[in-house]
């Protein structure tokens, strides 16, 4: 069945090749609207004129500020504004969709005019290469995890534990290696752990940026692979109510959810506005083609609240949000030793399999995660501002396990992480070409467990103290090109309480320091050719985890011992991203080549066999190497003609242990996703009306390490997807439908970085419909 | 344990959802000019809370309130007895592994069974890394249907058969029958599953190949039939 869909595809992109070279009709049904507004007070900037210059097309601002260019031809564009008594002011636009901007005009005769995009970034990230998720993205995996919404970008991959459990992977690197920023803030939720997914309502943010590269200067420790930003949603700035509802079927689980948000701003009080959402899902048991992957369903709910306060000179915020989940683990996941996991293998299907429910019963999982953030901006002149965040989060943790004499209503895992963080910087401007921040942070955080488990804890109490200081200065230099330079140095320290197996009390204290350094450039060649470069170094302290593990690891079926003798890990990661169009703009392509060296790259060495009562299990040392990791995201897109395009992803990457020179485990195999999509901009009252076809190939994972795994990596897999998506406009409101299906031949397959492909094959077919309704009017 | 910061309450004041704020706010009465103080002096009170308000340090608490909990899941010992049903003479198998899974290496230790006798063999599961020792046998008690025992000796002349059933008169392996022939060299290996499917082809009957489950216990002992 491979074959002839991989030919298929082939084909395809060949047509799309030879017509895209001769095609006469060009795609130009793009549309560039927006509103131009004064910052100051609000008014709206009629008579603004927005020019293109490239495109040699205008608009003049209704009397509402409204503006709109119609049938624009993909590519990048000049956008120059100018309003009555103001300089025209210029800012580059890649326009590959139609896209809607709210532009604000800073409006005083005697400071320096400047054109201010309200969607402000964290940070600039400047060299590295890095994708935005937006909303419209986004929603067409409503319902589903962050991982599973994360990979829909290259180079993302997931790191499962059954159905239920995923971890986002970026260049395979995931969990400590990766940084994920909740509203700005170091999301700290356990992620040490393979089967600690990350507690994150996926319907609390509407844009999510990946940043692939090494980002410590910027972010801070555990910044090696990559860092995942959920970025605050911008809060309404005038008076007016509106909102969105969105609701989600699924079918494979036969569950769904949906979602709630209310904002608006005051009238009277401009520049102040709040927002309030609610979520909730419920699936039950998933279904493999065959049987069902017993006890794994899932319970999420999540709340957010956001109010804020925004002028010329002072911006505050307030954030909270709660997020809750309850999920199963695969019942025929549970053994109790290396003969149970050979029978498992050697069966190929699960040993437990009961009829669907939504029940959720031991081995199960629940997890709580509370954020607080404040924060505060202050603009000491026009270009110099201070900004100061803090948060509080806490994490609780429990996991059930299967017990004896009724205890599996006890939780065998109960952990509480608390954690403060706090940070000040300056951002500062000297001048045109030199400008940046600097900054301190801070982390205080303490990890309890709650006693009354009757086990031995898997991790010991720990306080944790981390303080840095930070520089980055970004240089403009001249209309293409753009460098940004950065350092930081951070100091942590650990103070671990544990007790041993004799019952004396240990109070180990660890201290660690460490610098990143960074360099990166954005280089715009020309119009239709983009560079990013970037070279930047990232550590990562030792965490608790692999320092102070000690005894058997139920899920892995192994014995690990940590060692506190291990360094922090150090990375060194260089990026080259090259963005390309081609024949107008018709053709795109975007390539990132990466290589990362990792010095006290932290893993499991096996170290021969220990008995047990329960047998003998294998011995997995914490120990440390240096490792290289290097690969390829490719991205190609072709508009074929005005309605028809194809888009394909392929990533590519290589892990090698250099200290013992073999392959590293758990590395993502070679992957690529080719889409066929149909898309119409607009008919009647229906817009963005979008039909597409997907065909995602995993190829087999030949470079492994020998004797870490239990079984030999499982074979490659091809899954075929479909997709339609369509809006209507009602007067003010608007309503967006759109289904979505994958693994349409119910196909059985398994994947390699599942790591309960030992018990049961990846989920069969799954259809799933969502719909999104807004009303009143999104300003 | 509890932990708090006093910061804790001092956000909990500034929720932003507080319905009484938002009515206030709502009335428009105050002046944007107003409103953008009172901001600034609540955040200023936020951020001051956080500077000074640092978080008290009681006596470490970080360190375990108590010892930690006793694991009342491990077993550390299982104890063979085999009684000849004449003689009333025990010889008895055991396995300990005081510290559990992981750390020091388990002890293993055996007699020699005479030939062709006829016995009684009993099980009994001990924790005695607790003080005092934990009887886990008496757990297993409770629920017998969900657990079974399984025998399979390798070179050895050596025969078990199961001697009690649960409620749904199905063998469970505490007590058994055993019977041994002429001399001979080899191993038996004692499994205890949880959860088996005891309706399952052949398990009755002791053999484990059907029987599923997770195993609670899979020890190998040395046996000399002299």
């Amino acid at each position: 069945m491979l074959k002839p869909w991989l030919l298929g595809c082939l084909f395809l992109l060949i047509i799309s090749f030879t017509t895209g070279v001769q095609g006469q009709d060009v795609i130009c049904e793009l549309d560039f609207t927006g509103t131009v507004t004064d910052e100051h007070d609000g008014t709206p900037l009629s008579y603004a004129n927005v020019l293109l210059v490239e495109a040699e097309r205008s608009a003049i601002a209704d009397v509402d500020g409204y503006f709109s260019i119609t049938d624009l031809c993909p590519g990048t564009f000049t956008l120059r504004v100018a309003h009555l008594g103001c300089e025209p002011i210029e800012r580059q636009l890649v326009l590959l969709k139609s896209i809607r901007m709210d532009l604000f005009l800073e409006h005083h005769s005697e400071e320096l005019h400047d054109l201010e995009v309200i969607r402000e970034r964290p940070d600039e990230n400047v060299g590295q290469p890095n994708t935005e998720l937006d909303k419209h993205t986004m929603e067409k995996s409503t319902g589903r995890s962050i991982a599973e919404v994360l990979a829909a970008v290259p180079g993302v991959t997931i790191l499962s534990t059954g159905p239920t459990i995923g971890k986002p992977m970026i260049h395979g690197l995931s969990g400590n290696r990766i940084l994920m920023l909740n509203q700005g803030i170091r999301q700290e939720d356990q992620q040490w752990g393979t089967e600690h997914a990350p507690n994150l309502d996926p319907f609390s943010s509407d844009r999510i940026t990946v940043v692939k590269g090494a980002a410590s200067v910027q972010y801070g420790s555990d910044a090696i692979g990559g860092v995942i930003i959920t970025e605050p949603v911008d809060l309404p700035r005038t008076a007016g109510i509106n909102g969105e509802l969105r609701g989600v079927g699924i079918l494979n689980g036969r569950g769904g959810g949906g979602n709630a948000m209310l904002q608006g701003g005051l009238k009277g009080l401009r520049g102040f506005g709040w927002r309030v959402q609610g979520s909730g899902k419920l699936v039950g048991d998933s279904e493999a083609p065959g049987y069902t992957l017993s006890n794994t369903g899932t319970r999420e709910q999540g709340a957010s609240a956001t109010m804020g306060y925004r002028d010329l000179r002072f911006r505050s915020t307030l954030y909270f949000s709660w997020f809750q989940r309850e999920l199963g683990i695969l019942r025929a996941s549970h053994i109790g030793n290396l003969t149970d996991l050979d029978n498992a293998i050697s069966t190929g299907t699960p040993w437990y399999v009961a009829d669907f429910t939504y029940d959720i019963d031991a081995p199960r999982q629940t997890s709580d995660h509370l954020l607080a953030k404040a924060e505060m901006d202050y603009a000491l002149t026009e270009r110099n501002r201070i900004v100061v965040t803090y948060a509080y989060q806490t994490d609780s943790r429990k996991e059930y396990d299967i017990r004896r004499g009724g205890r599996s209503a006890l939780p065998a895992l109960d952990i509480g992480l608390t954690t403060h963080t706090a940070d000040a910087s300056f951002k500062h401007w000297i001048g045109k070409h030199i400008h940046g921040r600097a900054g301190l942070s801070g982390l205080f955080q303490r990890n309890i467990n709650e006693p009354g488990t009757g086990i031995r804890p898997l991790i010991p109490n720990y306080q944790k103290e981390s303080g840095g200081v930070y520089l980055i200065e970004h240089l403009p230099l001249g209309d293409r090109l753009e460098l940004e330079a950065g350092a930081r140095l951070e100091n942590t320290s650990l103070r671990i309480a544990k007790y041993d197996v004799s019952g004396t009390l240990l109070q180990p204290e660890l201290e660690y320091t460490n610098h990143a350094l960074g360099i990166g450039a954005n280089w715009s060649i020309k119009d239709s050719l983009n560079v990013r470069f970037n070279i930047s170094t990232a550590y990562r302290p030792p965490h608790v985890s692999e320092l102070y593990s000690e005894g058997l690891h139920h899920g892995a079926a192994a014995i690990e011992v940590g060692n506190d003798q291990l360094d922090s890990e150090r990375s060194l990661k260089g990026t080259i991203d090259i963005e390309a169009l081609w024949f107008k703009g018709r053709l795109r392509t975007d390539l990132t080549f990466y290589t990362d060296k990792i010095g006290n790259y932290i893993y499991l060495r096996p170290a021969g066999q220990q008995l047990t009562i329960r047998g003998a299990f294998p011995v997995f040392n914490y120990v440390s190497t240096d490792a290289l990791l290097y690969g390829l995201d490719a991205t190609l897109q072709v508009a074929v003609t005005s309605r028809w395009s194809v888009r394909s992803r392929t990533s590519i990457v290589r892990g090698r242990d250099l200290g013992m020179d073999l392959w590293l485990f758990q590395i993502p195999s070679d992957r690529t996703e080719t889409t066929l999509l149909y898309t119409i901009v607009k008919t009647g009252n229906w817009r963005e009306i979008e039909l597409g076809f997907t065909s995602n190939y995993v190829a087999q994972q030949r470079r492994i390490p020998p004797g870490l795994d239990y079984a030999p990596p499982p074979g490659s897999y091809h899954l075929m997807g479909f997709q339609a998506s369509v809006t209507r406009k009602l007067r003010n409101n608007e309503v967006r439908i759109g289904l979505q299906a994958s693994n349409l031949f119910n196909t059985t397959y398994r994947d390699y970085m599942d790591r309960f492909r030992y018990y049961a094959a990846a989920r069969g077919m799954d259809v799933s419909l969502w719909v999104r309704f807004g009303f009143g009017r999104p300003r | 344990m509890e932990w708090t910061c006093p910061f804790g309450s001092g956000l909990a004041s500034a929720d932003p959802v507080d319905p009484r704020v938002v009515r206030e706010l709502a009335s428009g009465t105050k002046e944007r000019r107003n409103f953008a103080r009172t901001m600034k002096q609540l955040i200023l009170v936020l951020f001051v809370a956080i500077t000074f308000a640092s978080c008290k340090k009681d006596d470490d608490p970080i360190v375990p309130v108590q010892p930690p909990a006793n694991e009342e899941e491990v077993i550390t010992t299982l104890v063979l007895t085999f009684t000849d049903i004449d003689s009333f003479e025990d010889h008895v198998f055991r396995f300990t592994d005081l510290d559990g899974d992981g750390g020091n290496a388990p002890v293993i230790e055996v007699e020699d069974l005479p030939g062709n006798r006829d016995f009684a063999v009993f099980i009994s599961l001990l924790n005695e890394s607790v003080s005092p020792t934990q009887n886990i046998t008496t757990q297993i008690e409770d629920e017998l249907e969900q657990h079974q025992f399984f025998f399979q000796t390798v070179g050895v002349n050596l025969t078990m058969s199961y001697g009690d059933e649960d409620a749904n008169l199905q063998p469970v392996g505490l007590i058994n029958n055993s019977m041994t022939l002429s001399p001979s060299t080899g191993t038996l290996k004692v499994t205890l599953r949880h959860n088996p499917d005891k309706s399952a082809s052949g398990v009755s009957s002791g053999d484990i190949t059907n029987a599923g489950g997770d195993t609670d216990i899979e020890v190998t002992f040395p046996v000399v039939i002299i």
